[in-house]
């Protein structure tokens, strides 16, 4: 009996071997899947508990197209886009519409309220009630102006396409190149896979320019001196990954940092020294394939990132 | 002893290739916070031409050693031994390939496809082995083969099937011959070698599947001794044929039989054919009936099978690449989240003609209409066999190997009481 038992189970699985042979062979369907695509879902569906911060408030805007967001001492919102600059009281209410030529990537407002915009390859400045200032001469055929900090008389211009930081007056007269490439001195060079290129100006008056390809921000003095940097490339919550972020950045609470980053669309804060300090938006708040999360801070502390698939300012505060 | 340290070796083995087999599923790569470098991956330089050479040097050795140990010798052990090297040479060291089992494939497409060279390593590995078995048996099994050393490691508790049952499935290796030359044939795939269930253990690098597949093939082993050589194994067809007109097979005694009945139960492979009554034969009228009738049946069930086989023409063609890509051409993606298959991503890039596609898919499904009608009819024929064999009484008087299904391991031998002076010494 018992070896009768071990001879109909042998052969039931070895028919069922042959069933699988057959099976695979005629009926199973090509899988399309690409093995060696970069899975993020585990990511985008990952840990939530980090997130200390409360989407409050969704700003419309009417323009078409979105790609930067400032914010002024008076707690005035900026949203530049494709046409045309928008401006919008704290609460969300338009206050104005400024019609432009062409597409403003980035935007900055100084302390005297005009406003640096940055198109292709040049800077306009305008006043809120629809003047053009200024336009700045070409920075060159390769030129994508992909952010603008003003910091007293200082401009300081991010150009992803040729991988420089420039440094103006207001007066359109260039002061230094910062950024490229120096063994000597110690500088990497920035390396920019996509036109996603930021810079900022943080309480203390130090710039700091993202290099998106190592992962990593870069802290120089006005004279192109490298001064320090920190960042990780890492899946983990705690770092940077992908070919190229973070891709926005801004500051909070003095010298606090708040990153946007693309493919895995989320929002963190780091401490000074480069520590993760927490979430303030997850992936699983964005769409997925969002890019251009460009993000400001108010005089109230809060945090708004641009949504530019969902056409909306999106305002996020401590919970 | 020896069995425990085989099945010591074996785990062993299967622990190292069952982490493997999740290891390289592993992507992205890990993070190390020690510091630790990736290493950069490795190209492999192509295998010095020479050394085929060598394998076909260490396969005519083998073989005659093999055969003058089966035959000559008449040595379990030795056959044992040699079947151990086998499996580290032809196995492990050669990765299983070329292997005589997978070199149907290479054979049949060089005889339907001019523009494909045949390696000379494939052409001796598929002759060689059937050249040694038309004089000395299957030879090739008993310890030169690395499938049937590995299966024969694991054969711990094997028992006996009966005639039928060990017929009934031993008609799967004849359909799987045929599909795999008429994929072979028509440049469709080769289906040995992607259902091969042991090259992933000698290399190492079994997908998950195929580990676990060889893994059960291995357990059914434990008990049905050499399952993939009886019940699969398509080289094996070839084998038995030709074994059946062997010049020198192995016997049971080295002189006249005895009938002791010692080794009626000592072949795991159920291949020894036992005496039947012979005072009694069937008149010769029934032998007759029995003549007539298949020699109707078995055209009868040639043509059902042909027919049937050319109806099964389109399903069969269907896992052809250009039959499938015309079928995808003709049933496009409609859902906008379904991604395109890489195939038609690949034809979109060539800039090739829709009609081009049609036409290629077309002459395909017209060679497997024909390689239908003649698979078919061979799974007939062979269904016609296998009932001739069952209707049709055989006499004998001995205790004989069957020469067709015989492995020649030897272990038979050490069961006759009969010894020549030779080996009593």
């Amino acid at each position: 009996m018992k070896q009768k038992i071990i001879i109909i189970s042998a052969i039931v699985l070895l028919l069922a071997l042959v069933a699988f042979m057959v099976k695979d062979f005629f009926f199973s369907r090509p899988d399309n899947s690409n093995p060696y695509a970069f899975d993020v879902e585990k990511i985008r569906n990952g840990d939530t508990a980090a997130i200390a911060f409360a989407e409050t408030l969704q700003i419309k805007t009417s323009l078409e197209e979105i790609h930067g967001l400032a914010t002024d001492a008076n707690g005035n919102i900026y949203v530049s886009g494709k046409s045309g600059v928008e401006i919008f009281d704290s609460a969300g209410k338009t206050k104005y519409k400024v019609k432009i030529g062409g597409t403003a990537n980035c935007i900055s407002v100084d302390g005297n309220g005009y406003i640096l915009l940055g198109m292709q390859d040049h800077i306009e400045v305008w006043r809120h009630d629809g003047r053009q200032v200024a336009r700045w001469n070409s920075f060159g055929p390769d030129a994508v102006i992909t952010s603008i900090a003003v910091q007293g008389n200082n401009v300081f211009v991010a150009d992803a396409g040729q991988k420089v930081v420039y440094r103006y007056d207001k007066t359109e007269h260039l002061l230094n190149k910062i950024g490229l490439k120096d063994p000597a001195t110690g500088v990497p060079g920035f390396i920019i896979p996509s036109a996603y290129f930021d810079l900022g100006i943080d309480k203390k008056g130090n710039l700091w320019v993202v290099n998106p390809g190592r992962h990593s921000f870069e802290k120089y003095d006005f004279d192109g001196k490298l001064l320090s940097s920190w960042g990780k490339a890492s899946m983990a919550m705690e770092g940077f990954c992908g070919c190229c972020n973070p891709s926005n950045f801004a500051f909070i609470s003095d010298s606090l940092f708040v990153t946007s980053e693309k493919a895995i669309e989320r929002v963190k804060i780091y401490n000074a020294d480069g520590s993760f300090r927490c979430l303030v938006a997850a992936p699983n708040q964005f769409e997925a394939g969002t890019k251009g999360l460009d993000l400001a801070v108010d005089n109230r502390n809060r945090i708004l990132v641009l949504d530019p698939v969902k056409m909306r300012i999106r305002v996020f505060e401590l919970k | 002893m020896k069995k425990s340290l085989a099945l010591a070796i074996l785990i062993f083995l299967f622990t190292i290739q069952f982490l493997n087999s999740y290891g390289i599923q592993r992507f992205p790569k890990p993070e190390f916070e020690s510091g630790y470098v990736q290493p950069e991956t490795l190209l492999p330089n192509p295998r010095a031409e020479v050394l085929a050479f060598m394998d076909i040097g260490v396969l005519i050795i083998s073989l005659s050693v093999v055969s003058w140990l089966v035959i000559k010798k008449r040595s379990r052990n030795g056959v044992f031994w040699m079947s151990l090297f086998a499996l580290a040479y032809f196995g492990f060291y050669r990765e299983g390939c070329i292997c005589a089992i997978g070199s149907i494939q290479n054979v049949t497409l060089a005889l339907f496809d001019k523009s494909y060279a045949i390696p000379l390593s494939a052409l001796v590995f598929f002759a060689a082995p059937l050249a040694y078995t038309a004089f000395f048996g299957r030879t090739f099994c008993a310890g030169v083969c690395p499938f049937g050393a590995i299966q024969d490691l694991v054969s711990f508790r094997p028992q006996k099937l009966g005639t039928r049952l060990n017929a009934v499935l031993g008609v799967i290796p004849y359909i799987y011959l045929g599909l795999a030359i008429l994929y072979a044939a028509t440049g469709t795939d080769f289906v040995i070698c992607r259902y091969d269930p042991f090259v992933g253990i000698w290399r190492f690098n079994a997908s998950f599947g195929m580990f676990i597949f060889g893994g059960l093939l291995l357990a059914v082993g434990i008990f049905i001794a050499r399952p993939y050589c009886r019940f699969l194994c398509p080289y094996g067809v070839l084998l038995n044929w030709t074994s059946r007109f062997s010049r020198k097979h192995i016997t049971i005694t080295p002189a006249e039989c005895i009938q002791c009945r010692l080794c009626e139960n000592s072949c795991p492979y159920d291949a020894i054919d036992i005496p039947t009554n012979t005072r009694n034969p069937e008149s010769k009228q029934t032998m007759g009936r029995k003549l007539i009738f298949i020699t109707f049946l078995i055209p009868m069930l040639m043509l059902a099978g042909g027919w049937t086989g050319s109806q099964l023409h389109e399903p069969l063609a269907g896992v052809n690449a250009k039959v499938k890509l015309a079928k995808q051409i003709l049933n496009p993606v409609t859902d906008k989240n379904q991604a395109e298959t890489f195939e038609i991503e690949a034809f979109k890039s060539q800039g090739k003609q829709q009609a081009q596609v049609f036409a290629e898919a077309s002459e395909v499904l017209h060679q497997f209409y024909i390689g239908g009608w003649i698979l078919g009819g061979f799974i007939g024929l062979v269904f016609g066999g296998l009932i001739a064999g069952r209707i049709i009484t055989r006499y004998q008087a001995d205790y004989v190997p069957n020469k067709g299904n015989c492995f020649s391991c030897s272990r038979c031998v050490d069961y006759c009481p009969i010894k020549l002076p030779l080996e009593t010494k």
